[in-house]
C-alpha cells in the first residue's frame, strides 16, 4: 500500500540540484584581447558583445586586473533557444599588472561591444636615455 | 512497399545517431554550415511563436559595412572588422586573439520563416536579426465544435 496520497511529489533532491544550477550560471567565457604596448602605456583592447556600461566592472586589486561583465541581450520571455554558440552571458578575464603600471590612471571606453582599456607607465618607469659624462 | 519502409527507418535511424552524437558534444545540433569552432561572429538562434530570433554576437564591426541578405531560406551574414592600422615603431605587441578581417555566416532558416518580414539592428556589438513566420505556421488553438 502506498502512502503517497500528494498530488505533487516532493522531490527529495531538489535542494541539492539547484547548487550545481547555480554553479553552472557562473560558467564565464574568457573574452578575446589585444594587447600593445608602447613607451607610454599597455593599452588592451577585449571583446564583450552585448555588454553595457552597467553590467561591466573593472577592478583592480593587489596587481591584478579584473574584467567582469554580463553581456544582456533584449529577447522576449517566450524564446526558446535551438543553436547556441555563446551559452554563458558572463565574461571573465583577470591580468597581473607589474608595479610599474599606474593604475590610479587606468582609463576605459567601451563602444560597440569592445572595451579599450588605457594602462599608464608610471614615470619613473617609463624608458629614458641616460646620458654618460666623460670624467 | 517493404523496401520502402526499410529506407526511411533506415534514415531515422542514421539522423537519430548523428542526433546523438552531436548531443553528445554541445548538447544542440550542429549544421554543414556552421562549424562550431573559432568562427566569427557566435551566433545564437532562437524562436518565439511568431519569429525566428538570431543574435550575432559581432563587437566593434561597422554597422555599415554589415551586408544581410536572404537566399533560397538561406540566412547570410557577411561583412568585415578592420585590421588594425600598423603599430608603431617601438610598440609591442602581447597579445593578438581578437578577430580580424572579413567573415560571413550562413543560417539555414526554417521553412515557415518569411524573407519579406525581416529586421535587424545593431546594438552594443550585437546584432538582432527577427525574421517573421508565415501566417499560416503560427500555433492556433482549435475550437472543438
Amino acid at each position: 500500500m502506498s502512502d503517497n496520497t500528494g498530488i505533487t511529489q516532493h522531490d527529495p533532491n531538489a535542494m541539492t540540484r539547484s547548487e550545481p544550477d547555480e554553479a553552472r550560471r557562473r560558467v564565464t567565457l574568457t573574452p578575446a584581447v589585444d594587447i600593445v604596448e608602447d613607451a607610454h602605456a599597455v593599452t588592451v583592447w577585449a571583446d564583450l558583445p552585448g555588454v553595457q556600461k552597467d553590467k561591466l566592472d573593472i577592478r583592480v586589486h593587489d596587481g591584478s586586473l579584473t574584467i567582469d561583465a554580463e553581456s544582456v541581450v533584449p529577447v522576449t520571455p517566450d524564446l526558446r533557444l535551438s543553436h547556441a554558440e555563446i551559452r554563458a552571458p558572463y565574461f571573465l578575464r583577470r591580468f597581473t599588472v607589474s608595479e610599474d603600471f599606474d593604475t590610479s590612471r587606468i582609463e576605459a571606453a567601451l563602444k560597440d561591444g569592445v572595451l579599450k582599456l588605457t594602462i599608464p607607465r608610471r614615470d619613473e618607469a617609463k624608458p629614458r636615455r641616460i646620458e654618460v659624462r666623460l670624467g | 512497399m517493404s523496401d520502402l519502409y526499410f529506407r526511411t527507418d533506415l534514415f531515422g535511424e542514421l539522423d537519430r545517431l548523428q542526433r546523438q552524437m552531436s548531443d553528445l558534444f554541445e548538447g544542440f545540433p550542429s549544421s554543414l554550415r556552421s562549424s562550431r569552432m573559432g568562427t566569427f561572429p557566435h551566433i545564437n538562434v532562437g524562436t518565439t511563436d511568431s519569429t525566428i530570433e538570431i543574435v550575432a554576437f559581432a563587437p566593434g564591426v561597422d554597422p555599415a559595412k554589415l551586408d544581410i541578405s536572404i537566399d533560397k531560406g538561406l540566412l547570410s551574414i557577411a561583412g568585415e572588422r578592420s585590421t588594425r592600422q600598423p603599430l608603431p615603431e617601438g610598440t609591442r605587441q602581447y597579445a593578438q586573439e581578437r578577430f580580424t578581417g572579413s567573415f560571413r555566416r550562413v543560417i539555414e532558416l526554417p521553412q515557415q520563416s518569411d524573407p519579406d518580414k525581416v529586421q535587424a539592428r545593431y546594438a552594443d556589438g550585437c546584432l538582432l536579426i527577427t525574421v517573421g513566420k508565415r501566417e499560416a505556421s503560427k500555433p492556433r488553438s482549435i475550437t472543438v465544435e
